[in-house]
């Protein structure tokens, strides 16, 4: 393994044209990561005609990069704006916003600069020495039922944070999966809720919705918290943590290591259920529950390093199995597919080269992180200086643009606003955002693993159970679901009880 | 009827719509597929049922608790707008603003990017309160040739060119003067 990394170590810093390609990928996943308002996928889709150009290495080695670099970027805005860069940083808005408004925002990017990097490097190196291993476990023990058990369980992790109550919760996720159902369905092929027309016949596209929810929801809610007076911008901080506070959280850094790879290497999850299970974890394990959602650094901690940690391990089902584990892993197939390869097993055995030159790019950009985040974040950390009713025009001009350029449709554009109203209108009454969001994201992912789980097991569900890894997760999700359910009625009741006292 | 008011009995109602609608619409897809026992309808029509039993949880909870939030949740958003008085002049004013963006929308078909966005930027400025015409018009030309710039210039993004002239006509020049540059490096 080492030979074959100094060996892709060596192809990627002998040509300086691939330095260049490596460095403008690492500035602009950080860069498109942290402008809110556009993300990663933004530069994704513009840069993906231009790798028609390139070296195969060069082009899925770009990719590579962008997202190692533009999962750390999407923590920035986050934190600092309450608008996730990307679905997988939506947890740690919970308590990097918060960290924010209390003059903390140091404190939390650079706990996300730390963390994105350690868990991205980790991942990194789980992945070089373990690709094919672990690919051939995926092969052998991960199916359809074990995907959709997964999705239920990480449903049952987003419903129980975020939201007003469980209830809420809930129905904030079944929104999300409503939404993910128009569109053709993923078995027959047949149009659904097309409601007579055919823009909708390719389904809501999943950026302009992102964006919409996320950044201009969050728009409108501080314009309305300006028009009546109750803005106040957010504190500038540039106190980073110390490494006595970092090493508090040494066990919440290991298990989120542990729940991102293992999110990561199933085809088709990717990092957003990875930080949603990192976090849910961290609030399951701790001994100050309450105390998350208002500004615990556990909290971002958690959901950082598990995201960055799914980022090496997305790349085992891409690369050995040929399923991309998300929306930027899903281009990549694009970049092989321009020149004439198909990522999956005889990859590793046709253009070895390529594999390793990916590799260690990723392990450098993840390092990157470290080096240049710190510096980098110094100067981002300025943008919380610039009034809101400049930036709030240049984020919504952003998330239009990138609204747009992905399918070239202004349909979307127009799917972006409206779910920026709906997400605006949502949050006033209690949803939960990242709730609907994940359902949108898990809906058509998780029905289709169904149906194929079901045709597989032919609709018995005692077969379907028996599986273990299958069985672990729908019980553990059961579980989740029904703790929460019983916390709410004993909390409910415990509070009812305390007012009557007080009374 | 507890602690449900008016808003709670809305909020029922959108639920209620949305389920029926959906329920109602399934049928206009409701075609079996041989290799899929529960064919086009299954899933949607099960996450159907489960809003409805969660929808129904909700005003339960709702009756006994009204709108207060439960303890324990993490992630929630803070509302401390509830007590907050709120002027007419202020509620349009948000009206206007949650409208302008959709109105941009819908113009950039026939319009195009090019020359829409001047005008949505300087009207975003200007009800979000600001109220100096130099900055308006600064901080509108600023962020148009920062767009431009980077989204035109620098990536070659494609944008929305409209289809009225002379806004297309605009565009074209636009298109003209990038090509022109762009030749010059």
């Amino acid at each position: 393994m080492i030979d074959n990394f100094l060996h892709g170590t060596n192809a990627l810093f002998s040509d300086p044209f691939t330095v260049l390609i490596f460095v403008l990928g690492v500035f602009g996943g950080m860069l498109f990561g942290a402008i809110p308002g556009v993300s990663m996928l933004t530069l994704a889709a513009i840069l993906l005609p231009f790798t028609a150009s390139l070296d195969p290495a060069q082009g899925v080695m770009l990719f590579a990069v962008i997202y190692c670099t533009g999962t750390y970027g999407g923590a920035i805005t986050a934190i600092l704006f309450n608008i996730p860069g990307a679905p997988e940083n939506a947890p740690t808005a919970f308590d990097g916003y918060p960290m924010t408004k209390q003059g903390k925002a140091g404190k939390a990017v650079g706990a996300a600069v730390l963390c994105s990097a350690v868990g991205g490097t980790a991942s990194a190196l789980i992945m070089m020495a373990a690709t094919e291993p672990l690919a051939q476990w995926a092969i052998r023990n991960i199916g359809p039922p074990e995907i959709f058990a997964l999705v239920f369980f990480g449903l049952a992790v987003a419903s129980s944070v975020g939201g007003n109550t469980i209830w809420k919760g809930w129905l904030s996720v079944i929104f999300g999966l409503l939404i993910a159902t128009i569109g053709q369905d993923p078995v027959g092929g047949i149009n659904r809720y097309n409601f007579g027309t055919t823009d909708l016949a390719a389904g809501i596209a999943f950026v302009p919705s992102i964006l919409g929810f996320f950044a201009v929801s969050e728009i409108f809610v501080q314009a309305e918290r300006r028009a009546f007076g109750k803005y106040t911008a957010p504190k500038l901080s540039v106190d980073f943590p110390s490494i006595a506070e970092l090493w508090m959280h040494k066990i919440a850094v290991l298990r989120s290591i542990l729940v991102g790879f293992f999110c990561g290497i199933l085809p088709g999850i990717g990092a957003t259920l990875a930080a949603f299970m990192g976090y849910g974890e961290a609030v399951r394990w701790s001994k100050n529950k309450e105390s998350f959602g208002k500004g615990n650094l556990e909290g971002v901690i958690s959901s950082e390093t598990a995201n960055n940690a799914a980022t090496g391990a997305a790349m085992i089902p891409l690369l050995a199995l040929g399923l991309p584990g998300g929306a930027l892993t899903a281009m990549m197939v694009a970049v092989f597919q321009f020149h004439d390869m198909e990522p999956g097993p005889l990859v590793f055995y046709n253009s070895p080269d390529l594999i390793w030159v990916v590799f260690a790019a990723m392990f450098y950009a993840n390092l990157s992180i470290l080096l240049i985040g710190f510096v980098e974040t110094k100067t981002i950390l300025h943008l919380l200086k610039i009034p809101f009713h400049f930036l709030a025009p240049m984020i919504l001009l952003l998330a239009s643009i990138g609204s747009y350029i992905g399918r070239g449709l202004v349909l979307d554009v127009i799917v972006m606003f409206v779910a920026g109203l709906a997400g605006f209108l949502l949050r006033r009454s209690g949803y939960s955002i990242p709730g609907i969001v994940l359902g949108l994201i898990l809906g058509k992912i998780g029905e289709q693993n169904f149906a194929q789980g079901m045709q597989m097991v032919h609709y018995d569900l005692v077969a379907y159970m028996s599986r273990p890894i299958c069985f672990i997760l729908i019980v553990a999700g059961a579980l989740t679901l029904g703790t929460s359910v019983y916390r709410a009625l004993t909390a409910n009741r415990a509070s009812a009880g305390s007012s009557a006292g007080q009374g | 009827m507890g602690n449900i008011t008016k808003f709670h009995l809305i909020e029922l109602g959108l639920w209620a719509t949305i389920a029926v609608v959906f329920f109602a619409y399934s049928f206009e897809f409701n075609q079996t597929i041989e290799i899929y026992k529960f064919g086009a309808t299954g899933w949607p029509r099960a996450i159907l049922a489960m809003l409805v039993v969660v929808m129904i949880g909700n005003i339960f909870y709702q009756k006994a608790h009204g709108s207060a939030v439960q303890p324990g949740r993490v992630g929630i958003a803070d509302d401390d707008l509830t007590e907050t008085k709120k002027p007419l002049s202020a509620i349009l004013n948000i009206i206007a603003f949650v409208a302008l963006p959709l109105g941009y929308a819908w113009s950039l078909k026939p319009i195009g990017f090019y020359a829409a966005t001047p005008v949505f930027t300087f009207l975003v400025i200007l009800l979000l309160g600001e109220r100096r015409v130099r900055w308006l018009i600064g901080i509108t030309f600023l962020i148009y040739v920062l767009l431009i710039g980077l989204f035109m210039v620098f990536l070659n993004a494609p944008l929305p060119q409209g289809t009225v002239s002379p806004f297309y006509d605009f565009s074209a020049f636009m298109l003209r003067m990038n090509t022109q540059l762009q030749h010059m490096f």
